[in-house]
């Protein structure tokens, strides 16, 4: 087993880690970067080493500073945590040639599965379903056999494209040539360049992910599905296990089918394999691996009641897997949210600041995982996420009411954040029904913030100005008689 | 004593041992039973109330029940007499971002469009100006310094408007 583990990352993950590691008596290196001197990550570390500019580019994406600092500090692993230089091949070749240890899958496995054309590829030769599709189309009536073949409704894209350019979605086969034409005018205009390719368009698409798990002597297991569908601008929000779209046999054919996926590039340690699951058909195609750990990871460690770090770190030291796949459960219901300093009335806008207050949930069941406390900063810098909020109960609709409760006992001020949205999202039917697709949020789901804040609002404003002196004083006066006593009016107003 | 947040006016009458909160038409008792690091636990007409609170310049962060809001004090200046606005001469920042220079003192007088300070914001130089001729009250920021949207940066009191 290792001595000591640098974490090559910032915030929560990095705490989340480190935790792991003091739970197995390994001792911890933090990194930082000039905006981080003071961050609760460097704080949870047995030491800590400064890497550089507050600029990502010149500290956690710097990977000689990083490898120097692993080396300086004598760690003998390093852990990437999710994000920055985690899914980097290159990265994970020096570490190991450093020789140290990658917590994480090879460089090679890495690099084949980075590659999005050539994972797709090897994909379809291992028997991996794909999103079906055809290039290289000419004639209209090649569009029109292909078309045909993979069945409407379907999408003509540009393939030089990109950005929804010369994109068209095509519903019935009448459509095709007027739109066909469309897309090659738009691509034409577009990228200088009329050549097109169709897929298929799966409409309420969800996207439902398998992690799997793998140790060093080829023994390859899967921990179950996330169903990952509620999103903003292809961004994850709200995750939940089990899905509330798959039936057992589902359930079985998409394990079966990540375990194939990840086989096929000889896969060891943490890795996710993402799936489009088109829940009318019931069909699923594989859209890529995420070579590392997810964000979401914590509602698979409550519904398996495996901890997911510690297996990182115990099959990058060589140990064996122990569980076979029909050991392994889901128990439960778990659900994670993530609470962003964002703006949701404001296109999801980051908001930065310091955080006036900040008071997490808590109770059985309620799982925060975070890198802030009060008083911190929540910088430009990095991601604005500030917390992830994970439950778990005994059915979807006490984790569903056990979120709510969570989220109304989350204070923050200094920073406008997703908390409300989050509230408004759980309480709509359609999440109730499991029937939440990735373009929900842009294209069903209208939230406004209330207009009136309420009458408790104004109320404890207007007290909070007389009896609270500043932010975080005491209340030295309280029990004097006079209200109107200087000790109390420490604002400038006059009556 | 009148409190003002945003263009809502609160009356607030102390009792014996609570206050009287007036909205428009709603009314409640109001009992104080701990206040404390932001933190208020209330006894509203009968009902018991924990809420946050935190000051930040004008703006007052306020949570209660699940639900969290922003409230902007208006200014406490408001009886003085020719209807002039204080906080016209507040200048806020547009967008979060990095002072780039201060070019003014406090003190300085300055005239109508005068560059005051520069932001740099998503890449961007903002112009920070003078709205009116006048003297810089105060400066809140240095050169250097990361501030918020809406931050106040900069306070320039109008010859016109004397307080």
């Amino acid at each position: 087993m290792f001595n000591k583990i640098l974490v090559a990352n910032r915030g929560e993950i990095a705490i989340r880690v480190m935790r792991a590691c003091k739970e197995l008596g390994i001792k911890t290196v933090a990194v930082y970067s000039d905006a981080d001197k003071n961050a609760l990550h460097v704080q949870y570390a047995d030491e800590a080493v400064h890497i550089g500019a507050a600029s990502p580019k010149e500290s956690y994406l710097n990977a000689d500073a990083l490898i120097r600092a692993a080396l300086d500090s004598k760690a003998d692993a390093v852990h990437p945590g999710y994000g920055f230089l985690s899914e980097n091949a290159s990265f994970a070749a020096a570490v190991e040639s450093a020789k140290l240890t990658f917590i994480g899958p090879s460089a090679d496995s890495i690099r084949a599965m980075g590659d999005k054309a050539e994972s797709k590829i090897r994909m379809k030769k291992a028997g991996v379903p794909t999103v079906p599709g055809a290039e290289g189309l000419e004639s209209f009536s090649d569009f029109e056999k292909a078309a045909d073949e993979i069945g409407y409704p379907i999408l003509v894209k540009a393939s030089a494209g990109g950005g929804g350019k010369g994109m068209r979605i095509v519903w019935d086969s009448d459509d095709l040539p007027e739109e066909v034409d469309a897309a090659r005018r738009e691509a034409l205009h577009a990228f200088g360049d009329d050549r097109l390719l169709i897929e298929k368009y799966v409409a309420d698409a969800h996207h439902i992910e398998f992690q799997v798990f793998g140790d060093k002597h080829g023994h390859l297991v899967h921990l179950f599905e996330r169903e990952c569908s509620v999103q903003r601008r292809h961004q994850k929000i709200i995750e939940e296990t089990p899905s509330p779209s798959l039936t057992p046999e589902l359930r079985k054919q998409m394990g079966e089918a990540a375990i194939k996926a990840a086989r096929a590039v000889n896969y060891y340690n943490a890795g996710t394999i993402e799936f489009i699951f088109d829940p009318l058909l019931s069909t699923f195609y594989f859209l890529e691996m995420n070579t590392r750990l997810q964000v979401e990871h914590p509602i698979t460690e409550h519904a398996t009641g495996l901890d997911l770090v510690h297996w990182q770190i115990r099959i990058a030291a060589g140990e064996h897997f122990p569980y076979q796949q029909d050991q392994l459960s889901q128990r439960g219901h778990a659900i994670e949210c993530r609470i962003y300093a964002e703006d949701p009335a404001n296109n999801f806008l980051p908001s930065t600041g310091k955080l006036l207050q900040y008071i997490e949930p808590r109770g059985p069941g309620i799982r925060v995982d975070s890198g802030f406390r009060a008083g911190d900063e929540v910088t430009h810098f990095y991601d604005p996420m500030l917390a992830k909020l994970i439950v778990h109960g005994e059915s979807r609709e006490l984790a569903i009411q056990k979120m709510q409760t969570a989220l109304r006992d989350f204070v923050v001020h200094g920073v406008v954040t997703n908390i409300d949205f989050m509230q408004a999202v759980l309480a709509h039917p359609d999440f109730a029904d499991g029937k939440v697709s990735t373009r929900w949020i842009e294209n069903n789901f209208n939230w406004t913030p209330p207009v009136e804040p309420p009458f408790e609002s104004f109320i404890a404003a207007s007290l909070a100005d007389i009896v609270v002196p500043g932010t975080k004083s005491q209340v030295p006066g309280l029990n004097e008689s006079d209200p109107y006593s200087p000790w109390k009016t420490p604002s400038g107003f006059r009556n | 004593m009148k409190i003002t947040f945003d263009n809502t006016t609160i009356d607030l009458v102390p009792t014996d041992k609570s206050y009287r909160v007036t909205l428009g038409d709603k009314t409640a008792e109001v009992e104080i039973l701990r206040a404390k690091d932001g933190q208020l636990e209330l006894l509203i007409d009968g009902k018991r109330l924990t809420a946050y609170v935190s000051s930040d310049g004008a703006k007052r962060w306020v949570t209660v029940n699940g639900r969290t809001f922003v409230l902007t004090k208006s200014s406490g200046a408001r009886k003085s007499g020719g209807g002039q606005h204080h906080a016209a001469g507040e200048l806020t920042a547009p967008m979060p971002g990095q002072i780039r220079a201060v070019n003014v003192r406090e003190g300085d007088a300055v005239t109508k469009g005068q560059t005051l300070m520069i932001l740099e914001a998503m890449k961007m130089e903002i112009r920070i100006q003078a709205p009116m001729d006048g003297v810089v009250k105060s400066l809140a920021v240095k050169q250097g310094q990361t501030v918020e949207r809406e931050q106040i940066l900069v306070v320039v009191a109008g010859q016109t408007s004397k307080v």
